[in-house]
């Protein structure tokens, strides 16, 4: 009668010793629309790609400015998304009024995880269906997280999340050895030419995507539209001239994660 | 009726219904007055248990007296039963109140100056007991987390709580091991949370602080006083420091003020606190707090000549003095 016995509630192991639960979660990511995000020593920037619902709704906001110095992108229940951003805003005004200084950035993402793990280890409790690109500043530098909904956390100098996103990856695993000493301009070419790589066939433009960044006397900021689509056109990332590029990653984006879904939740 | 006259009234009233207590023979008159009275003000009644109580609504024992315990009842007429509470806790014995109604073991000023390299401190080591110098070792200069330097004056006692939040912050702080750390403005900032935090549980920390350091080459010095003001500035001082040391620092003071000028600045700001503060004695400690780490000197004596002619004979001139 049941496809599986061990996924009705979240604190049920299998005997292989997964948790649908929160794999299912985790599942949620990677349907999302794709966000990227990638750092040098002093700049973070973040992308997604915006995708409407229907012809007649407009897209939803995925990227949401935190505090000055942090700013999220998120890739799964946009609704769960929301919850956390204005959670992750409250903790950086309550550590802005008891200490005048911002928060740092991966002690939010500490407190994010553990708010994440709670939800994997209560039964009248969901994990949150939604992966969020965390990039900040503080004093130690320029930082990206990737919080996941089981609870873990990773940080990255360049990452990918969201449906296709392999191919982002993959492009982003061929170039990040430079990104360390980018320029800000170049981690923002390389974040649309990454978000290029999501986009099955349709043309980049900046109705598709939304850029945000973040850097070193530089508050975090979304840019908008304008300019988004005077950096594609300056940097002729439109769509077919990158064809090549979509095609030779394409295989791989296919192979992937299929690997992905044997992994047990801890892997990523 | 303004709350301030009714606690006034009430508070009176204590007493003198304490007073006809021991005074049998006039009781009844005179709580008959009294009660008559306490109708006409507040349109409220009292009434000596067992002779007029009419109601129960707030019931309380007022005074502790050696006699059989009188219980007296405030019967609401047209005031909120808010009300009655509010009298409950003004008429109740502030005895055992928990709060720091006024200091007992005290420190006196502290002054702090920014020189080329951090920031020097000096404080007394003297511990008063109301105008009792009973202390003479209180070392009022603590080291907080890795860059900050904390000076109080004021109670000692809460000084020493202070010290305690610092510690549990720091702690924290320290165990998230993440390479971040609490500079000195962030210890400020957090410790005027504190102080004003406090004051409004009316219940403040009798201090007035000095926080100094250094951070990353970054200069920060600043005060918060026992209700929560706080600002920065080149040099600060607490109580007296702030009328008899700021106006010296305010004239000699300089941004690359070297060690050694910036010690005999402070010793010659202390030198004037002891000559005038009654409350100063001669035995203080230096602290100095740069980017390479904390040093707080030994206790040492400042030379000092009392034979100057105005000390010989102080009163001349003004007329009434004794």
């Amino acid at each position: 009668m049941f496809r599986n016995q061990y996924d009705t509630d979240v604190t049920t192991w299998s005997p292989a010793g997964r948790l649908f639960q929160v794999e299912y979660a985790m599942e949620a990511v990677k349907q999302g629309s794709a966000a990227i995000g990638l750092r040098s020593k002093t700049h973070v920037v973040l992308a997604c790609v915006n995708k409407a619902n229907s012809e007649l709704s407009s897209h939803q906001k995925k990227i949401f400015k935190v505090d000055d110095h942090i700013g999220v992108a998120i890739a799964g229940l946009t609704a769960d998304g929301r919850v956390l951003s204005r959670y992750m805003r409250s903790e950086c005004i309550n550590y802005g009024y008891t200490y005048e200084s911002p928060l740092p950035v991966g002690r939010l993402v500490v407190q994010l995880a553990d708010k994440a793990q709670v939800c994997t280890q209560r039964s009248w409790k969901r994990p949150y269906g939604v992966g969020l690109l965390v990039a900040g500043l503080d004093e130690s530098g320029a930082h990206l997280y990737y919080n996941c909904p089981s609870g873990n956390y990773f940080e990255y100098q360049a990452f990918a999340i969201g449906s296709r996103s392999q191919a982002a990856k993959t492009y982003l695993e061929r170039k990040f050895e430079n990104f360390t000493s980018s320029s800000r301009d170049d981690l923002i070419k390389d974040a649309l030419f990454a978000i290029r790589e999501t986009l099955q066939g349709e043309k980049l433009t900046s109705t598709v995507c939304t850029v945000a960044v973040v850097g070193v006397g530089e508050p975090f900021c979304i840019l908008d539209q304008a300019t988004v689509q005077g950096l594609i056109n300056e940097f002729e990332i439109s769509g077919e001239e990158g064809g090549a590029a979509v095609e030779e990653t394409g295989g791989e984006s296919g192979g992937a994660p299929a690997v992905e879904q044997e992994a047990a939740p801890m892997d990523i | 009726m303004i709350p301030w006259v009714r606690s006034r009234f009430l508070l009176f009233l204590e007493r003198t219904i304490h007073l006809s207590i021991l005074f049998n023979r006039i009781r009844t008159k005179y709580l008959g007055w009294v009660s008559s009275s306490l109708e006409q003000l507040f349109g409220v009644a009292i009434a000596v248990q067992g002779k007029k109580i009419k109601s129960r609504r707030t019931c309380f024992r007022l005074i502790n007296c050696r006699s059989p315990p009188v219980e007296y009842s405030l019967l609401k007429l047209e005031h909120s039963s808010n009300a009655l509470y509010v009298m409950d806790s003004l008429l109740s014995s502030e005895g055992d109140s928990q709060r720091t109604q006024y200091p007992y073991v005290t420190g006196t000023s502290v002054i702090g100056i920014k020189y080329k390299d951090g920031i020097l401190m000096a404080a007394d080591m003297g511990g008063s007991y109301g105008s009792t110098i009973r202390y003479k070792s209180v070392e009022r200069m603590k080291q907080v987390g890795k860059h900050s330097l904390l000076g109080a004056s004021g109670e000692i006692s809460d000084f020493q709580e202070i010290l305690k939040y610092l510690d549990d912050l720091i702690l924290n702080d320290n165990m998230w091991d993440d390479g971040n750390s609490l500079g000195p403005k962030e210890v400020h900032n957090y410790l005027t949370r504190v102080m004003y935090n406090r004051r409004n549980k009316f219940d403040p920390l009798w201090n007035s602080l000095i926080i100094g350091g250094v951070k990353n080459g970054h200069k920060y010095l600043g005060s918060v006083s026992m209700i929560g003001v706080h600002y920065e500035d080149n040099h600060v001082a607490t109580g007296f420091g702030n009328h008899l040391a700021r106006p010296i620092l305010r004239e000699e003071w300089r941004e690359d003020l070297t060690f050694e000028e910036g010690v005999k600045l402070l010793e010659k700001c202390m030198r004037n606190l002891l000559y005038r503060d009654r409350s100063a004695v001669n035995k203080l400690q230096i602290a100095k707090i740069t980017d390479e780490g904390l040093t707080v000197s030994q206790p040492y004596s400042l030379k000092t000549y009392w034979n100057f002619a105005a000390f010989e004979n102080p009163t001349v001139g003004a007329e009434g003095s004794w």
